[in-house]
């Protein structure tokens, strides 16, 4: 119990210690060298991202920008992954799925979702469908995989289980299949968030009038890096609170398969 | 053993059929139908002709489709060598020493959420539209996957493996090597693969955004110059690359770290 | 003779063979395999070695089909497996994301019986096992006995008319082991059914059997047959237990035991 708390303080002393040094380094640089010509310092930064908070950047506030992206993500989440795990589970279990499924999806999946960004814009235009397009691309290329792997990988045994009490097919899919998948498709629906996020911060760079990744496009055009910094700052608190969501809902879903003794 | 085999050809041959199905609905939508125009969807034809035609000639952006290949992959191994050889050492010494772990992860742990891309702009006005831009990227990009993956790696040696060491009179540097190394070697290999798909993808963007040459730029003027065919051939371009890269790593994978999965 | 032909037979194993295609080549685990099962009868089927057992107990559960030969239960062939055969693993399998009431209601719930009814009736075998209390435990945060308990529960809760169990306690340690038989022995009694038991291990067929055969390894055929009369619960160390064992073991000779 001390040593737990000795450690605690340790490891909270060196992260003081590490990022101020970090701080102190970045201030130092801009104060003293060539670097503050284009860098500004920390503190800069942040007043900056506090008037952004408090007032606009270009339209609307950070916030604004930051739930703009946020939707665009959850939308484009939710459809993507439902249709990627639907299709993976499918495909694990029913080798008819498969065969006729996964050359299709085995062409598709190599191509990174951004690399979608050109065509989709010819496609649905500028607005929103197409960056909505995107992230659901990006959610079913990252979700398809893991569902499948974990719905074709079910213990046998556990299946003929639920056969011998009288489980037909169908049954066995919905109360058997599924479940056991459940952590494969969590490994999933982890990547498949990040690989979102990123895609909708890549989409609004290229195009977009708000979000995160306008943000920090637009300060690269007005050669603005304060911007540019209080964009990335937000990027990587977004990034963040959705792997944590992310995990919650595992950990709530996946309970029964860590030891709790 | 028939049953089993003629089975499988079964399914082969249904593969087929979904694929040649799609192609040909494909066909039929565009050239027969004409549901949508050639300058917003084209044709299978169209995209197998711009291919050819794309081998040798270099209009609307500058260049061959071998030329802008080749750019994009020297970007990309660039920044990807750069990347792990800086990422497997870190993760690697994170996991092995807690001093450095309690120092270095709390300024890891602030990175790590910001994808890779989000660096780009950053990183062309600090740099300019060069390769060195695009290579911090990708650098970015592949460092934190090897961080993750090789600390991961090393975490999940066995203790027990660890006191054979002690028993033997091993020096700590000798554990590390011939033991938690070893032990987190097909980890590390996860992430290099995972690095591979990154900073491929990083450097998609970063050539969408800001490049004079590239497939990313290739598809970008595809577009600009409303040739969807274009867009499709660099396309297809990327994810083929990125096939390849990935397979070779996988090999690389199953030779080095034969063995090490069984566990 | 008269006599046993009025029992009625559950179980009918004729002529039954058993071929998997290995690339290796063929692979033959069972031979011309004849025995039946009777009501209410807990029948052993005990041999060496790893091949052919399980084989049997999933060509009776219906989960794999004979090569030659046929398995019928109540004088239809086995097809597919079915609620009249309930089964306990070597490798338990229970439903890990479900709780132990959970796991022991499947069966009723597949059904179509409502939640009360089925509570009830799964809180019943639940007890049988001595579970009370872990109802709401997963099947990780129970020990290895405590997972099988729910494993017969589960079995026994859809009231199946044959048990087939291919050696429940492979995987337990003796001590539980010890228990596990002295338990099966105690719900069997109170909730007669036919059980078919594969194991490996003499004591414990001894110790449960009201017949057991004795089988051949690779491929598996009925060596010998026996009937043990002697009164339950059983003393492990009685002269009559100790003779029985000595001569089943006599009779599979050494060569036969490794493995």
């Amino acid at each position: 119990m001390n040593d737990k708390v000795k450690e605690r303080l340790l490891s909270v002393l060196c992260a003081i210690i590490s990022i101020g040094a970090f701080l102190g380094l970045w201030w130092w640089a801009t104060q003293k060298t060539d670097l503050g010509n284009l860098l500004p310092n920390p503190g800069t930064v942040l007043k900056a991202m506090g008037g952004y908070i408090t007032g606009t950047v270009g339209k609307c506030s950070l916030i604004m920008h930051t739930f703009n992206s946020l939707r665009r993500v959850l939308i484009g989440f939710c459809i993507g992954s439902m249709l990627g795990v639907s299709l993976g589970l499918l495909m694990g279990r029913y080798e008819l799925a498969k065969a006729i499924f996964n050359p299709l999806y085995r062409i598709i999946r190599p191509i990174p979702p951004i690399a979608w960004i050109p065509i989709s814009i010819i496609w649905l235009g500028l607005g929103e469908q197409a960056k909505i397009f995107l992230i659901i691309l990006a959610a079913f290329a990252n979700t398809t995989l893991n569902a499948m792997t974990g719905s074709a990988n079910v213990d046998p045994q556990v299946i003929n289980a639920a056969r011998m009490l009288g489980a037909k097919e169908g049954q066995i899919f919905r109360t058997i299949v599924i479940p056991a998948s459940v952590p494969a498709i969590f490994a999933g629906l982890q990547v498949g968030i990040s690989c979102s996020w990123a895609s909708v911060v890549a989409a609004e760079m290229i195009k977009a009038e708000n979000g995160l990744g306008w943000i920090i496009q637009a300060g690269m055009d007005n050669n603005n890096m304060t911007q540019i910094l209080a964009g990335i700052i937000m990027i990587g608190i977004g990034g963040f609170v959705l792997t944590c969501i992310m995990r919650t809902i595992e950990g709530v879903m996946c309970r029964w398969n860590k030891s709790g003794r | 053993m028939m049953k089993a085999k003629n089975k499988k050809w079964k399914y082969t041959l249904i593969s087929i059929c979904s694929v040649s199905f799609v192609v040909i609905v494909w066909y039929l939508c565009i050239n027969v139908l004409h549901l949508k125009a050639e300058t917003v969807f084209p044709g299978p034809l169209t995209v197998v002709k711009t291919f050819i035609q794309k081998l040798y000639t270099k209009a609307p952006d500058g260049a061959t489709l071998p030329v802008h290949l080749i750019s994009s992959l020297k970007v990309a191994l660039l920044g990807y060598f750069l990347g792990v050889l800086f990422g497997v050492p870190v993760g690697i010494m994170m996991a092995w020493s807690k001093w450095v772990d309690r120092l270095v992860r709390p300024l890891f742990d602030l990175i790590r959420p910001v994808p890779g891309l989000a660096w780009i702009p950053m990183f062309i006005l600090l740099f300019g539209i060069g390769i060195t831009s695009k290579a911090a990227v990708i650098f970015l990009s592949t460092a934190v996957a090897c961080i993750v993956n090789s600390y991961t790696g090393i975490r999940q040696t066995k203790e027990e493996h660890l006191w054979v060491g002690d028993v033997f009179g091993a020096t700590n540097i000798q554990k590390l090597f011939r033991i938690a190394v070893p032990t987190a070697l097909p980890m590390i290999f996860t992430g290099l693969r995972v690095a591979m798909g990154a900073a491929w993808m990083a450097l998609v963007a970063a050539e969408l955004l800001a490049a004079s040459e590239g497939l990313g730029y290739m598809i970008q003027q595809g577009r600009y110059s409303s040739k969807p065919a274009l867009v499709f051939v660099g396309m297809l371009m990327i994810g083929i690359v990125g096939l390849v890269l990935d397979t070779v790593l996988h090999y690389l994978e199953r030779k080095v770290a034969k063995g090490m999965n069984a566990e | 003779m008269e006599q046993e032909r009025k029992i009625k037979t559950i179980i009918d194993c004729v002529n039954v063979g058993k071929v998997f295609q290995t690339p290796e080549g063929e692979h033959e685990v069972v031979r011309n395999l004849n025995f039946s099962a009777e009501e209410n009868e807990f029948l052993v089927l005990f041999g060496p070695g790893q091949c052919g057992k399980t084989t049997i107990i999933n060509m009776i559960a219906g989960f794999e089909s004979a090569t030659t030969g046929k398995m019928l239960a109540d004088g239809k062939k086995i097809e597919k497996p079915d609620v009249s055969r309930g089964v306990v693993f070597q490798s338990i399998s229970l439903f890990p994301w479900m709780t132990a009431m959970q796991n022991v209601e499947y069966g009723l719930k597949i059904k179509g019986v409502n939640k009360k009814e089925r509570q009830k009736h799964a809180q019943k075998y639940i007890d049988l096992v001595g579970l009370n209390g872990f109802e709401k435990s997963f099947p990780v945060q129970l020990s290895g006995g405590m997972k099988q308990r729910v494993g017969i529960a589960r079995a026994y809760c859809n009231e199946p008319e044959v048990m087939l169990m291919d050696e429940p306690f492979g995987a337990l340690d003796a001590q539980t082991r010890y228990m596990m038989q002295e338990e099966l022995q105690r719900i069997w009694s109170s909730e007669k059914r036919t059980v078919i038991f594969v194991t490996n291990n003499i004591e414990e067929a001894i110790y449960l059997a009201d017949r057991i055969i004795v089988l051949t390894n690779c491929p598996a055929t009925v060596k010998k047959e026996y009937r043990i009369d002697l009164p339950r619960p059983r003393d492990l160390v009685s002269e009559e237990f100790l003779a029985l064992r000595k001569e089943i073991t006599g009779i599979l000779d050494s060569s036969q035991l490794e493995g």
